[in-house]
């Protein structure tokens, strides 16, 4: 049953189309990183799913039916929160609790447990005003799970933070992963792949590629031979890539990488063609194209 | 000086006491404050100096809100 | 209904932090003593300037009680409505600039509630602020020309207080469909001093204007009496009022938040 199902979203502002038509849905439970470059559309889609930015057309259905107020079951934190800065970082997840319909009791316990959870109980009854970044981000992802949603939305929740306060919070998010199901955006593989089961990769406005990172791996992954000589790669490169099993080059300096269609193959033709020829070969190495490379691969395009 | 002496006290006395109060909060809010909208120690001259609309004065526009 | 009161509690304990409870009666409370204090003492504020030059005789009729309560009355309705537009015009434009919407209207918030605590909880800081001051410069014209009958103080209180709701809510109204405090501000005072200017001007046109309402009280606490045409400029106020809470209710819910 998937908490929310959405179908040929669009989305245009004055003359640019911001979104291009997205279907997906999200299954409970699940972490899901909505992946893309800057300007890809990843703010709007979750503003969208929010209910901050109505859609032009196509349509955002939650389990819970169209009629019912989907707010209930979802918690949003955006790229860039902002606080009643007056407000004391208890008194805010309380005063959010309560509107997210929580009885006083249970939205005290709650804010506590919270202000646990997320690391910032010292601060609890310091002004939000006085938080630095990092803590605002973390009373951010409070304040949009203090109700239990069934699904979370993050917009960045990591870019803005230092290595440190990005370690912290990615391990919040893993925690988090069990109690609710998490969309978050990023432009980062790497926190991605850190938390994430299923990847949604959005390129210009639109879903290039979806799936779980063991699908998009094999679907995607190419093997890949590296070579190093002790001089003039490029040349020996160059003859090497004349072989039958090489699909595509690539020479970096004094070092040659070589996508091969068939591993096995590659590796004796390879290694017999270099000894028969006497080339100088300094360094072989067996390896797979990583999902960075096809990110990469897609948004130079 | 005789217009002292034809005032009544007793009258104008809550008008002063209202207007030191409001001073004082003003000020109180001032030092608090993270950040005014500008430097504050223009503020604090509005605050102490412009007779009975300079606390009012920063409550509307000096706080950055 | 327990939603609104959170929304409400919350307004109210902004308004404490931000000193609102304190300087707001404060200020009306100058505002409006200072007129029968100086209309009093004006004699004497001349004397001390200099006095008036030899020979010059000017005749200052001492003005009557009902005159200096009235004084006051129009103070609050210039600096007094000044300061309530400023006060009010960013309660739901500026938290929107700032971007905390984002974080309260995706929690289950009724946008009715949201609108109704910000007009309330402002209704109610004024509405105080309002009765304060009017009240003690009803008690310092008593003092220093002649006590007005306090069912006559009553009745002006209630009867001008009508305009201020009507200013409060379009201020409120204006606030859900502008995101700039300033326009807020700017916009709401253009159309009380146009509905101001044209009420009086053709007041005979125009009897039934909520913007003669504070005429029509002045008429009568000088005079004793209110014109016949109070009945329809309040009905048309109380109106004016109800449509506009409703139309602000309904432009919020279906504006765009982000």
């Amino acid at each position: 049953m998937p908490v929310v199902s959405i179908t040929g979203l669009k989305k245009r502002f004055k003359e640019q189309e911001v979104i291009k038509g997205l279907d997906f849905q999200l299954n409970e439970g699940k972490c899901i990183a909505l992946l893309g470059a800057n300007g890809a559309g990843k703010t709007t889609t979750l503003k969208m799913l929010a209910g901050l930015v109505k859609p032009d057309s196509g349509s955002i259905v939650y389990e819970g039916g169209e009629k019912a107020d989907f707010r209930r079951f979802i918690g949003y934190l955006p790229q860039f929160p902002v606080f009643y800065e007056w407000m004391t970082g208890r008194e805010f997840l309380e005063y959010a609790g309560q509107l997210a319909g929580l009885p006083k009791a249970e939205a005290k316990d709650r804010a506590k447990d919270l202000l646990e959870l997320t690391g910032i109980s010292e601060a609890k009854n310091r002004r939000i005003g006085k938080y630095s970044g990092g803590m605002k981000q973390r009373l951010g992802i409070a304040q949009a799970i203090i109700h239990r949603p069934r699904l979370v939305m993050l917009d960045e929740p990591v870019s803005a933070l230092d290595p440190f306060g990005r370690r912290e919070v990615l391990e919040l998010l893993n925690r988090l992963k069990k109690e609710t199901a998490i969309l978050f955006s990023t432009h980062i593989l790497n926190d991605a792949e850190e938390i994430c089961d299923e990847i949604l990769f959005l390129h210009g406005g639109e879903l290039i590629e979806s799936g779980t990172l063991a699908e998009l791996r094999t679907r995607h992954q190419q093997a890949k031979i590296d070579l190093v000589f002790k001089a003039n790669t490029a040349e020996y490169a160059e003859e090497i890539s004349l072989l039958p099993p090489v699909s595509s080059m690539e020479v970096n300096g004094d070092s040659a990488s070589f996508l091969v269609n068939d591993i096995e193959k590659a590796r004796k033709i390879f290694l017999t063609e270099i000894a028969q020829r006497k080339w100088p070969l300094v360094k072989f190495e067996i390896s797979r194209t990583s999902l960075e490379d096809v990110f990469m691969k897609v948004v130079k395009k | 000086m005789e217009i002292l002496e034809s005032i009544n006290w007793a009258i104008l006395a809550p008008i002063i006491v209202i207007q030191l109060i409001l001073m004082a909060v003003a000020i109180i809010d001032l030092i608090k404050i993270e950040k005014a909208n500008g430097p504050k120690w223009i503020w604090a001259l509005v605050i102490l100096f412009i007779n009975l609309l300079g606390p009012i004065i920063y409550f509307i526009f000096g706080r950055r809100s | 209904m327990k939603q609104l009161v959170t929304l409400f509690k919350k307004e109210m304990l902004e308004m404490a932090r931000n000193f609102k409870w304190i300087w707001v009666p404060l200020t009306f409370v100058l505002i409006a003593v200072k007129e029968p204090l100086v209309l009093y003492y004006l004699p004497q504020i001349i004397d001390s300037l200099g006095g008036l030059p030899e020979g010059a005789v000017i005749e200052l009729p001492v003005p009557s009680a009902g005159e200096a309560l009235a004084a006051s009355l129009s103070q609050f309705n210039t600096l007094g409505v000044l300061i309530i537009v400023l006060i009010t015009m960013g309660t739901i434009a500026g938290e929107r600039k700032s971007g905390v919407t984002e974080l309260i209207l995706v929690k289950p918030v009724s946008y009715a509630g949201f609108v109704t605590a910000k007009w309330s909880s402002s209704m109610m800081l004024i509405w105080f602020s309002y009765f304060l001051g009017y009240f003690l410069s009803w008690y310092y014209v008593g003092i220093l020309f002649e006590f007005i009958p306090f069912a006559d103080f009553l009745q002006s209180f209630f009867v001008y207080g009508i305009w201020l709701t009507l200013i409060i809510t379009i201020v409120i109204l204006l606030n859900t469909f502008i995101k700039s405090s300033g326009a807020v501000g700017f916009i709401s005072i253009g159309i009380i001093i146009i509905a101001t200017l044209l009420s009086t001007s053709l007041s005979h046109l125009l009897a039934w204007s909520p913007a003669l309402l504070s005429a029509y009280t002045n008429t009568f606490i000088i005079g004793g009496n209110f014109p016949d045409e109070l009945l329809p400029s309040i009905i048309v106020s109380v109106i004016a009022i109800m449509f506009s809470i409703l139309a602000s209710i309904a432009i919020f819910k279906r504006r765009e938040l982000a």
